[in-house]
């Protein structure tokens, strides 16, 4: 791959000196072994668009930059001029408690935009892994998700619309700020998960939801995941309305605080009301000859099972290892889980939890050797695939990129996906290369 | 007439008539048609043709179609698809036909594809929540299936016992029970969509998140015009323990809607609030005596869902919140049959509309729920100022509101005026920060109105996207876009604002 000569003067110029990152600065910025040749860290939205101009000029490949904590997911890019860090467009532009509809910049970390909203008893149900360090941007790019999509949904639900810059440096919105909106096409949903590759989200207007007053959470220990995932369908079945129902196998359960296999429940609300469906949840459970253990400190487990596999707690020793998430249809949890571990190999250590009610695993294989995590990728995803289900490697290192493709077959629809980019950024430099297909 | 500035639409009725294409072409169509679906399943006689001529938006444009084909499969309706790529014949797919924006109307002829002989639910998954149904299954049909497990299908527009999935999907279709479930595309997983050029792909399905563009997420209310839906997978959600209907009542419509914004910000989000104005009140109240005080000035019907415990507290908060406001009486329907009938007044409305109207201009909008007093009352000056009769019944939850704008045709320059108002009316929520349909779509009806939220750049946005679907164009042309950035010139500009009869 030849390097392009990057317009170093003119790029500086746009952001100062102090913004402009070269030599040892790129380091932190490395995706799979590349360094960029510069990395920016534009002030406002009228900088950055000034970069992508520039950038588009010159054809250079450009990769956006939030908190730099899941940039693991993805083919590494093909070119790989600029770094663009997102981090000092970071504010909370609009907050309408009594709307229950805040605005923000792609920078802003999930932490600190929670703490923002939070004043107001309000907060975004995004409950992504490591929100210190994790952006908005960088949280509806990947579209990762956490526990509390069971009942709040993922940012495709909560996500009114965005403002994006385009390859060419246009800014354009779709979208509306109003929590109901029919007019046109919903351009927003191809920018969220779409990892940079059709344009950059600069901000993002989203539903809010209260903060409830109470939050209680329970251990269901079970038999076996099969009881357990029983269990899980029958309190997603009723009319009990958990923000958590988290299916957890011995490893991560260990991982994040309890002992497995079993079910993590937590219910939000009222006091009276959640005392009501605890009585329900212990009626069900014991259908089941499970009974809840309330656990010590709700939050932090909730936290825990987010952060998972991405904390690395329960890391048993050194090696190897490999993230991934995968997905099956809700009521197949359990037996994806035992698929994955009948297929790895022995001596790989395996650690999975799964957000039953929309059959979203997540997990971790550690080994020795490499050959071995290659192997367990490769035989969990065909049990995977078996299912109807996919699976998508998150980080791996290195030496197994080339054994390994990390998206896996293509889904249908790929060529129509193919044209999308041609159409939105014809010269390919917006992280070029980096998604499914190639694309 | 072509338009200039913010549209005031005026005209009057008009009717295009006869094919659009050449009859040899036609000739062509009909007979691989029938080859196609067998000749049950083709449409061709003219007076027969004029039922599909235009969607529940029936005002103002119609313009039957050159043929009706009714497939029964998927791979029949690529088929066809693929047939009028060959003849470069446009075409466009309906469902019932209850489309409220003139989407599944004619531009200018060509083939309608009609669903409605692909009915079936294909797969009712219990064990995950989910089911895949064929477009024409009608939305109602659906939920009752589920019921009898537990379960429903949550998105509920007013025309559930017709409308289809398909259409469903097609218009991101809304109803008053979406405040809390959302509306149509939170519940769309999977599609099977007949491209523009024939090709089948199957989007999504019963698996989330899957790697790659959403394009069922922008497939979802693109209103036919970036393919055929044939096959939707959606999510069913279990029936709530307990469900409580409460209908309070105001001494003025700012008192109302002050209480809706009221009842959010304490964080409760009921699944329904539906305000009601005076005027509507008189109507509902003459036809279906659905028990809302003549003398209120507005009244709220809310609806909690959700653990009795909850919806108890809920309830309570709620009232608090009415009281304070200084509502004259908050009534909560002690039995179904009186939630069914306070449901039947909001339910009735259309129809007994045409007890004091002989049309009325259904107008869709949406503004923050904050505003809608403001709204509300700009609306209410814009009918003194116009000298027109402006009832309001609103989605409140969601800042909704459907303004209906009386016409009497016989007073000579009422349509015009009324026309006028609705445009003003329009830019009013544009101008507090809202958007132009909540739920009905854009289709024919709201083309120029586009501009007024969305910039050239926005727009250039949404063609590219098109263009990738549609690169001939020949999918439901002349839909959601101003008409002269789109390729078809039908050469008519003279449609306007969304009327629907009563008479």
């Amino acid at each position: 791959m030849s390097v392009a000569t990057i317009p170093c003067g003119d790029l500086r110029a746009i952001v100062g000196a102090g913004f402009f990152l070269e030599g040892d600065g790129l380091e932190a910025y490395r995706l799979g072994g590349k360094r960029p040749q510069a990395v920016l860290l534009p002030a406002d939205e009228e900088e950055l668009s000034k970069i992508l101009a520039l950038a588009w000029e010159e054809d250079l490949g450009v990769v956006p930059w939030g908190g730099g904590c899941h940039q693991a997911i993805g083919y590494p890019p093909n070119r790989y001029d600029l770094a663009l860090d997102l981090g000092r467009l970071n504010r909370v532009l609009a907050h309408e408690p009594a709307d229950m509809t805040a605005t923000a910049q792609a920078g802003i970390r999930m932490g600190d935009l929670q703490r923002q909203l939070g004043e107001h008893g309000q907060f975004l149900p995004l409950d992504v892994s490591m929100p210190e360090r994790a952006t908005l941007g960088g949280t509806l790019a990947t579209r990762l998700t956490g526990p509390l999509r069971c009942r709040y949904g993922t940012a495709r639900d909560l996500i009114l619309g965005v403002r994006v810059a385009h390859a060419d440096g246009t800014i354009t919105k779709g979208g509306a700020k109003v929590v109901k909106n029919a007019t046109a096409y919903d351009v927003t949903k191809l920018y969220l998960g779409s990892h940079g590759t059709l344009g950059i989200i600069l901000e993002a207007t989203f539903r809010l939801y209260p903060r409830p007053e109470v939050e209680r959470g329970w251990w269901l220990a079970a038999p076996d995941l099969a009881t357990a995932q029983a269990l899980a369908n029958r309190i997603l079945g009723s009319h009990l309305v958990p923000n958590r129902v988290e299916l957890a196998e011995e490893v991560a359960g260990r991982a994040c605080g309890v002992s497995g296999p079993g079910l993590v429940v937590s219910i939000s609300g009222l006091p009276e009301t959640v005392e009501g469906q605890l009585v329900d949840l212990r009626g069900m459970a014991g259908e089941f000859g499970v009974a809840p253990t309330e656990l010590g400190d709700t939050a932090t487990t909730g936290k825990a099972l987010g952060d998972f596999p991405w904390s690395n707690a329960g890391s048993g020793g050194q090696g190897l290892q490999a993230l991934w998430r995968a997905g099956v249809p809700p009521a197949d949890c359990a037996k994806a889980s035992q698929a994955i571990r009948e297929a790895t190999p022995r001596g790989v250590v395996t650690a999975m939890a799964a957000t039953v009610a929309n059959g979203a695993l997540r997990g971790v294989f550690r080994a020795e050797m490499l050959g071995a995590l290659v192997q367990s990728l490769a035989a969990a995803r065909e049990a995977l695939v078996s299912l109807g289900g996919y699976l998508v490697v998150m980080a791996l290192p290195e030496a197994a990129r080339d054994g390994v493709d990390v998206w896996g077959t293509p889904p249908e629809g790929l060529s129509v996906m193919r044209r999308l980019k041609a159409a939105f950024d014809p010269k390919g430099i917006l992280s070029p290369g980096r998604f499914v297909g190639g694309i | 007439m072509p338009v200039v500035g913010f549209p005031f639409f005026i005209g009057t009725g008009f009717i295009m008539k006869g094919s659009r294409i050449a009859p040899e072409i036609r000739a062509r169509l009909i007979q691989a048609c029938e080859r196609i679906v067998g000749a049950e399943g083709v449409v061709a006689d003219p007076d027969e043709l004029r039922v599909y001529d235009c969607d529940a938006f029936t005002f103002l444009h119609r313009c039957p179609p050159d043929l009706v084909v009714l497939p029964t499969s998927t791979s029949q309706v690529a088929e066809v698809v693929r047939l009028c790529c060959e003849l470069g014949v446009p075409f466009l797919p309906r469902g019932a036909g209850t489309g409220l924006s003139g989407g599944a109307t004619p531009l200018a002829g060509g083939v309608i594809i009609v669903l409605t002989r692909m009915t079936r639910i294909l797969d009712l998954d219990l064990p995950n929540r989910l089911a895949t149904v064929e477009a024409g299954c009608v939305n109602l049909w659906l939920t009752k299936a589920a019921e009898r497990h537990g379960l429903f299908y949550a998105p509920d527009p007013a025309s559930q016992p017709a409308c289809t999935i398909g259409g469903n999907v097609g218009h991101n279709a809304g109803g008053p029970h979406c405040l809390k479930y959302g509306v149509t595309t939170n519940h769309v997983l999977g599609a099977t969509v007949v491209l523009p050029d024939g090709e089948v792909v199957r989007l999504g399905g019963k698996v989330s998140d899957a790697p790659g563009y959403d394009l069922v997420g922008v497939f979802t209310g693109a209103e036919g015009t970036l393919g055929i839906c044939t096959e939707v997978t959606v999510r069913l959600m279990p029936q709530p323990e307990a469900v409580k209907t409460i209908l309070a009542v105001f001494r003025t419509i700012e008192e109302a809607s002050n209480s809706v914004s009221g009842v959010i910000a304490r964080g409760i989000i009921p699944v329904a609030m539906e305000l009601i104005d005076r005027e509507t009140i008189k109507a509902v109240e003459a036809n279906v005596k659905a028990g809302y005080p003549m003398d209120a000035g507005a009244v709220l019907l809310i609806e909690l869902e959700g653990p009795r415990a909850e919806i108890e507290a809920e309830a309570v908060s709620v009232e608090g919140v009415c009281r304070q406001q200084g509502c004259l009486d908050v009534r909560v329907a002690r039995s179904e049959e009186e939630r069914a009938l306070l449901w039947k007044g909001r339910k009735e409305i259309a129809g007994s509309f045409s007890r004091i109207a002989h049309h009325y201009y259904l107008q869709d909008a949406v503004v923050p729920r904050t505003k809608l007093p403001q709204v509300l009352r700009e609306i209410e000056e814009i009918g003194a100022r116009y000298g027109i009769k402006i009832a309001n019944v609103a989605h409140a939850g969601d800042g909704n509101v459907h303004p209906m704008i009386c016409v009497d045709r016989d007073v000579p320059g009422c349509e015009e005026r009324a026309m006028q108002a609705g445009s003003e009316i329009m830019r009013r929520c544009i101008e507090a920060g809202g958007t132009v349909t909540g739920e009905h779509g854009i289709g024919l009806d709201k083309r120029e109105y586009l501009r007024f939220m969305y910039s050239p750049a926005d727009l250039a946005v949404m063609h590219r996207v098109r263009a990738v679907f549609d690169p001939a164009g020949l999918c439901n042309p002349g839909k959601i876009f101003p008409e002269e950035d789109e390729r078809s010139a039908a050469g008519d500009s003279s449609h306007r604002g969304s009327a629907v009869s009563t008479s």
